[in-house]
């Protein structure tokens, strides 16, 4: 038995070995590559959508009625918060995972390669409705509106797709665990770890809405939906859903930026402890999305703020591990001065600019979000445009520039090719047009917000109501914003594009940091996935057992399906 | 600030009165929420006790089972709907629920937990899953209010808690039937 342990062992290890001499293994590569080619097709639709709303909102396009506001709402949302960061996230994360790993499994391969299709089905099945009008239900798809049921059964096998692609990394995570005994997982599969854990559990949330509420309701079979439970189900979903994009680039922030700027991780066990507390705590911070919904105590909302901000707090561990890491790394190539060592950061490169702007971007977009999660002032913006300026800063800066700066020196690692100077300087300027983009539109989304402009509406003047003229202003910088978006876009899609067939052959490193030399050995509790997974369960049911069981309980009649567009 | 200490605060905080009164107006929470924390204030405390007095814990809970016995009696008693509403009704009640959760479940149930075995430990999930869904299944059925100061809605969310709480403990202890921690450690 020992020895084909052992002999188990060595095999994996050989297979290592051979898989960072040789560079990628190419039928991996071959996984990734896949989706994140979707993942940047989905970008280039998405963001083509959005600026045709931009435009619209800032009254200068009048959309056609075969493609009206909403449709193209819906599409967008969809494209950019599903398609794109889902496709990129599993696309990444296999890549890590086959690296660190040791190459996938033929069986985890498979897995992936059937979760990719199921996700285009999915996704294909989502889009029909949509562009035939019947499905303008937006990203979030509340009840009492009710889409075709096709659209659902598309989100159906999207779930799906993701789901394959989860448990595919659980066996490919436990088999090198069975083989590594006693070692810790490699941090960047251990960011995939937490990742997929969440992406099932909110995953979860959103397939029980749709399966057990929204199918039967949409085909007729019930004649009425508790539209509070829908909501609720949607939210455990959605907050985490965006939550796991974050994750996503706070795993290239501790493991890759590092390596880039030529220094060393920060402590182990606090990027192993933030990656766990964001497990834990994700899911019930969901809740805050509903903070104005009616039918919930106050004294419950009240207690949901600290859910809400409890996740906030591994983000301010997060921000002081990267500003120690920076200022060190800084230091140690000559940096001087309180501040003055931020001279010495490798600000011409895009793989560091990139995702350092988005680092950035983080503090505001964290702090608009508290504010949002606090009852007083999230009633002051709610529905307005406010929260739009939000999600973009958070997802469109923080998240996507994030998996921008990723692409630069992912997509040439899995193409066997290199990063160009010149196409480093065409990801800076993309990164700059990119940047003074989002500023522009998501300020004025935010400003225009505060002065009452609300989301979800295509263009109006309201009957030209004073108070709604003044907002004109903002929602042309919202277009400018918007447009100059749209050309940071096409301009990424060419770079990954570029990158992957045409950049000249080589080899790329992929970019992993060491730990500082000296650094106390991290404890092996960080690795009890089974404790973990339990307490984020027992968390979510603590948090969620109140307003369900108070909305299934005193449910109100419930609504019948309703099409308002 | 060492965990004693923490522990110290957190208890402290606990009993202000405006956190209390918080706690107890929603009846999940003074069960679910309130209790439990007030237990794991005495598991942070109880490395003061275990320096102060080796002997005592040496002597009385030698193997560990007279302080999981008092733990699972003093967390009992508190599972009884009579209890809770006593704490809210006589300030008597409510300064023994303050002393007897953090000094007489949380301090025994950390100088216990150590000693028992893997078995042991098992038998305390088990007999809590199994005190839990039946708690569970009392409360959501329960056709009357069992507890003068909460509603039967209350009474119902709480059984959902605590049934939820006990399949969370059947999906752990599935966790450790199924994979053996030592084909991965």
């Amino acid at each position: 038995m020992e020895t084909v342990i052992s002999h188990k062992g060595n095999s994996s290890v050989l297979k290592e070995k051979a898989n960072k001499i040789l560079g990628v293994n190419l039928q991996d590569a071959k996984i990734s590559k896949s989706y994140l080619s979707v993942a940047f097709i989905a970008l280039l639709i998405g963001g083509t959508l959005g600026l045709l709303q931009g435009l619209n909102r800032a009254g200068l396009l009048e959309l056609p009625s075969w493609l009206n506001y909403y449709q193209v709402l819906t599409a967008h949302g969809l494209l950019l918060v599903v398609v794109f960061s889902a496709t990129f996230t599993i696309g990444y994360f296999y890549a890590g995972m086959s690296h660190t790993l040791g190459g996938l499994l033929p069986k985890v391969r498979m897995m992936v390669w059937i979760g990719f299709w199921l996700k285009i089905i999915g996704v294909v099945l989502v889009v029909i409705p949509v562009l035939m009008n019947k499905a303008s239900v937006m990203y979030t798809f509340y009840p009492p509106m009710a889409a075709d049921p096709m659209f659902y059964f598309g989100l159906v096998f999207v779930v799906l797709g993701v789901w394959m692609a989860c448990f595919g990394g659980f066996i490919q995570v436990a088999n090198w665990r069975k083989n590594h005994k006693g070692q810790h997982l490699p941090i960047f599969s251990f960011f995939a770890t937490g990742v997929f854990v969440l992406l099932v559990g909110a995953t979860a949330f959103v397939a029980v809405e749709v399966i057990f509420m929204i199918i039967p309701w949409s085909l007729g079979w019930v004649d009425t939906i508790n539209v509070m439970v829908a909501r609720t189900l949607f939210w455990a979903f959605g907050h985490t859903a965006v939550n796991i994009w974050y994750l996503t680039a706070v795993s290239a922030w501790y493991v890759i930026v590092p390596k880039v700027i030529g220094g060393k991780r920060w402590s182990d066990l606090l990027t192993r402890i933030v990656v766990i507390a964001l497990v834990i705590m994700n899911i019930t911070g969901g809740f805050h999305h509903q903070i104005v919904d009616p039918g919930i105590s106050e004294s419950v909302k009240y207690m949901h703020v600290f859910m809400s901000l409890a996740i906030g707090f591994p983000s301010l561990m997060t921000a002081y591990a990267m500003f120690a890491v920076f200022e060190k790394t800084a230091r140690k190539q000559g940096g001087k001065g309180l501040i003055g060592w931020y001279k010495k950061m490798p600000w011409s490169d895009v793989r560091f600019l990139a995702p350092f702007i988005a680092m950035l971007a983080f503090i505001p977009a964290g702090a608009g979000g508290i504010a949002q999660t606090t009852n007083q002032l999230d009633q002051v913006v709610h529905n307005s445009m406010w929260i739009v300026g939000h999600f973009h800063l958070t997802l469109g800066m923080s998240v996507a520039m994030t998996f921008f700066g990723i692409s630069y020196w992912l997509v040439p690692y899995l193409s066997k090719r290199v990063l160009t100077k010149g196409m480093n300087q065409f990801g800076v300027v993309t990164t700059v047009i990119w940047t003074i983009g989002m500023i522009t539109m998501s300020g004025a989304m935010h400003t225009v917000g505060l002065l009452g402009s609300p989301r979800r509406t295509s263009y109006s003047t309201y009957f030209e109501n004073a108070t709604a003229l003044s907002w004109d202003p903002y929602l042309i910088f919202l277009a400018i914003g918007g447009t100059l978006l749209m050309v940071a876009a096409i301009m990424q899609v060419y770079a990954v594009f570029n990158l992957m067939f045409f950049a000249p052959k080589g080899e790329t490193e992929f970019p992993i940091a060491e730990v500082e030399e000296g650094e106390a050995k991290t404890p092996y509790w960080t690795e009890r996935w089974g404790i973990w997974i339990v307490l984020m369960i027992i968390v979510v049911a603590m948090a969620y057992v109140i307003p369900l069981t108070d909305f299934i309980v005193n449910a109100p009649p419930g609504s019948p399906p309703f099409k308002t567009w | 600030m060492n965990q004693k200490t923490f522990g110290l605060g957190l208890f402290i905080f606990l009993i202000i009165p405006p956190v209390a009164n918080l706690m107890e107006s929603v009846m999940i929470i003074h069960m679910h929420m309130q209790m439990p924390i007030l237990v794991i204030t005495g598991f942070l405390m109880a490395p003061f006790f275990q320096s102060k007095f080796p002997r005592f814990f040496e002597k009385w809970n030698q193997n560990g089972i007279p302080g999981i016995l008092l733990f699972i009696i003093v967390v009992g008693y508190w599972m009884l709907p009579r209890t809770m509403d006593e704490a809210l009704e006589l300030w008597a009640v409510e300064l023994f629920k303050f002393i007897s959760l953090p000094f007489l479940a949380g301090v025994p149930l950390r100088d216990s937990w150590r000693k028992l075995g893997q078995a042991g430990k098992n038998a305390v999930i088990i007999f809590f899953s199994i005190a839990f869904i039946t708690m569970g299944w009392l409360y959501i059925n329960a056709t009357m209010q069992l507890c003068n100061n909460y509603l039967l809605i209350e009474q119902i969310t709480l059984g959902w808690g605590f049934l939820t709480m006990g399949i969370a403990f059947v999906i752990f202890l599935g966790y450790r039937f199924f994979f053996n921690p030592s084909a991965y450690e």
